[in-house]
């Protein structure tokens, strides 16, 4: 048998790696710049699909599935982004006669609507956040917002039906904002997801996301996973994951697992899906929504299940049962935490930092998971999310876990670009981190706090290596240059350091 | 060979001197002598073994580190060069930091810095501004976020290099830009 994975970095790394411990053939898709990604090299066969921008190769279903076509793939894989919750792409696959290794289109298009997913959950019997039942009409007056508003409450969220990723998403403290926050969620989401419905929903205060991973089978049965505590986020988007979590009791994790089964099962959902839920301070839980795919964060529920969840997402497609004990899924094993290490400059108000990788050395060692996409050589291109890999460290107890993460971090050396490894050392001392005290608003909460200072804080000790290391560098590369023969025989003085200069170009 | 080496708002004077030995160095930090065992370590990294701090200095009268049985301090640091104006990045266990060896500082960065004149903040890679966040005339602060541009999926504030005035906007929001695009004159 043999699966196209239609992604690319590291999660396109992640599926070739199930596939080839099931002994399944693989094959990868590329557009123009990434010829030399990892995917491609890692995989069997790749196909060339297009241009770098996204819309003319990942995203481009005529072009995947005629490279399905072509290397004769029985199955596509589609990761997450790109194409992941594309009900058409799913449909597309299924009238070409290739297996789609997700759930239905029509539980994609379902859940896929911010507004219909919620009337799913509370017809399945599970609290949703309070918010409006249908989405607003784009052509709503200034009246009608305000009128829906006021049942709903402030502060509330304006968000996009079609939303995801936190884009088309806004936070309104009072009626003043109201009107000019609706307008931009909706034009934020035409242009994200070409669709402008938004909704309003209220805004809890301080609550956690935690979300509960699923699988679903052929034959009815849904096996629900520990929790994930998804609260360190960026924007709203997640930076660090773990699980379990520390807010969640053996009880809790129960009843949020049977109502996100529900939620699944009324929709009859099958493979790997994901429902988040919001928890309240009070111990409340609500629907937020459901993902119809492979997440981002996957390892940590593998790492504290001991269950491959893409190998299983294969072997549901295939129409094998679920055999899971639904009691050791609700188990947690240990702690594990995932950092999301991007491309990204942390002392520059995480700008993207694309570019030429000089040189990766990934961390490695005891209870230490790299699921990394990329290699020495490789120019993270500017055309697509810049995550470069994702570092999970797994122990018995939360703070060994921790303990380990930072070890590991400080092994992970990428040079060439900045990534976001110095912001997760630091993260990593925060005592409110450390003792679990975080919800979602906590780290736009500190970093804005920050004021710009740097991540990246050294001894007076280091500062002093720092020194003598780059000075040492410079001689050591103006005698490197004297051995190749390319220089004046004597290092001294300015004209040397001219020339060194004029060797690095 | 002597260096001038800011690093972390400091700037040390680093005379080096080889030793007997390929990668044994005498190494003199604002007046401090230590002794260096440097080794390559692919085409980025340096092996530092080093006497220092509760480390006993060996035989600093000859110059020469002890052949063995002496402890040393062990440092892995990455030197990569710099995008601009001879900037050095260097990596110490996760963390990276930018480092100039002699002053080796382009104009352009000295002037964003600290000087007065123009400073123009520039488009780093194709996007599309999403807002503009002040106006012809204002007063910005150091690192105060001027312009919003979209690229890689997310929205980037590019911010003032240096406190001045505003002279100029060269964009609006939705204008597509290429990667070096002006946005903005800060003066």
């Amino acid at each position: 048998m043999r699966v196209l994975i239609a992604n690319r970095g590291e999660i396109a790394v992640r599926i070739i790696r199930a596939c080839r411990e099931m002994g399944l053939s693989t094959v990868a898709v590329y557009s123009d710049c990434d010829r030399d990604a990892r995917h491609v090299r890692d995989a069997d066969i790749a196909v060339h699909i297009g241009a770098n921008d996204a819309r003319s190769s990942y995203l481009d279903i005529a072009a995947i599935l005629g490279a399905a076509r072509a290397a004769n793939a029985d199955a596509v894989h589609p990761g997450y982004g790109f194409l992941a919750e594309n009900a058409a792409f799913a449909k597309a696959c299924d009238a070409a006669g290739v297996t789609f290794i997700g759930p239905s289109a029509d539980a994609i298009a379902l859940m896929g609507s911010k507004t219909a997913a919620r009337s799913a959950a509370k017809t399945a019997g599970v609290p949703v956040v309070p918010g409006t039942e249908a989405p607003l009409p784009a052509s709503a007056e200034a009246g009608e917002v305000a009128r829906a508003a006021d049942t709903v409450g402030f502060p509330l969220m304006v968000k996009a039906v079609a939303g995801g990723g936190g884009k088309g998403m806004r936070v309104v403290e009072s009626a003043s904002g109201l009107l000019t926050a609706v307008q931009t969620a909706q034009s934020e989401a035409g242009s994200a997801f070409g669709d402008t419905a938004v909704y309003l929903e209220r805004r809890l205060t301080r609550p956690r996301h935690i979300e509960i991973q699923l699988l679903g089978d052929h034959h009815g049965t849904i096996v629900p996973f520990v929790e994930r505590e998804c609260s360190i986020q960026r924007r709203h988007q997640k930076v660090v994951e773990e699980s379990p979590s520390l807010a969640v009791t053996q009880q809790l994790r129960e009843r949020m697992a049977a109502a996100a089964a529900a939620v699944a099962k009324s929709v009859g959902y099958t493979n790997a899906g994901t429902i988040e839920f919001l928890l309240d301070e009070d111990g409340s839980f609500y629907f937020l929504e459901m993902n119809t795919r492979l997440q981002v964060e996957h390892p940590v529920t593998e790492m504290v299940t001991d269950v491959d969840l893409v190998q299983w997402q294969i072997r549901i497609a295939h129409g094998e049962r679920l055999d899971l004990d639904p009691v050791r899924a609700l188990t947690p094993n240990g702690h594990a935490i995932e950092c999301r290490i991007y491309a990204e400059d942390p002392d520059q108000g995480f700008m993207p930092s694309p570019g030429l990788i000089r040189g990766l050395r990934a961390a490695a060692g005891p209870g230490v998971r790299d699921d990394g996409g990329v290699a020495a050589g490789y120019t993270v291109p500017v055309f697509y999310d810049s995550m470069i890999a994702k570092l999970i460290a797994w122990a018995p107890a939360r703070t060994e876990a921790v303990a380990r993460m930072a070890r590991a971090l400080a092994e992970y050396q990428v040079l060439g670009i900045r990534t976001t490894i110095p912001f997760f050392l630091w993260l990593l001392q925060q005592p409110d981190y450390l003792d679990g005290r975080y919800d979602t608003t906590y780290l736009d909460r500190v970093l804005a706090e920050r004021r710009g200072e740097s991540f990246s804080s050294f001894s007076a000790d280091e500062v002093e290596t720092i020194a003598i290391a780059a000075a040492l560098d410079t001689v050591l590369r103006a005698s490197a240059g004297e051995a190749d023969g390319r220089s004046a025989p004597s290092w001294s003085g300015w004209t040397q350091l001219a020339r060194i200069e004029a060797l690095r170009g | 060979m002597t260096f001038e080496v800011d690093v972390a708002g400091r700037t040390f004077t680093v005379a080096v001197e080889r030793t007997d030995g390929p990668g044994r160095f005498r190494v003199t930090l604002d007046g401090v002598l230590r002794l260096v065992d440097v080794s390559r370590t692919g085409d980025f990294g340096l092996s530092l073994l080093e006497t220092r701090g509760t480390v006993p200095l060996a035989e600093p009268d000859t110059g020469t580190v002890a052949a063995s049985a002496v402890p040393l301090a062990s440092r892995d640091v990455q030197v990569v060069p710099g995008g601009d104006g001879g900037e050095v990045l260097v990596g110490l266990r996760g963390r990276t930091i930018g480092v100039t060896v002699n002053g080796r500082r382009s104009a352009h960065a000295e002037g964003a810095l600290h000087g007065h004149g123009e400073v123009t903040i520039v488009a780093p890679m194709p996007g599309r501004v999403v807002r503009v966040l002040v106006a012809t005339g204002d007063e910005v602060d150091v690192r105060q976020p001027v312009v919003v541009v979209e690229a890689m999926k997310m929205e980037n504030e590019l911010r003032a290099p240096r406190a001045g005035h505003v002279k100029e906007i060269a964009v609006a929001p939705g204008t597509s830009v290429e990667a070096g695009r002006v946005l903005a004159v800060i003066e």
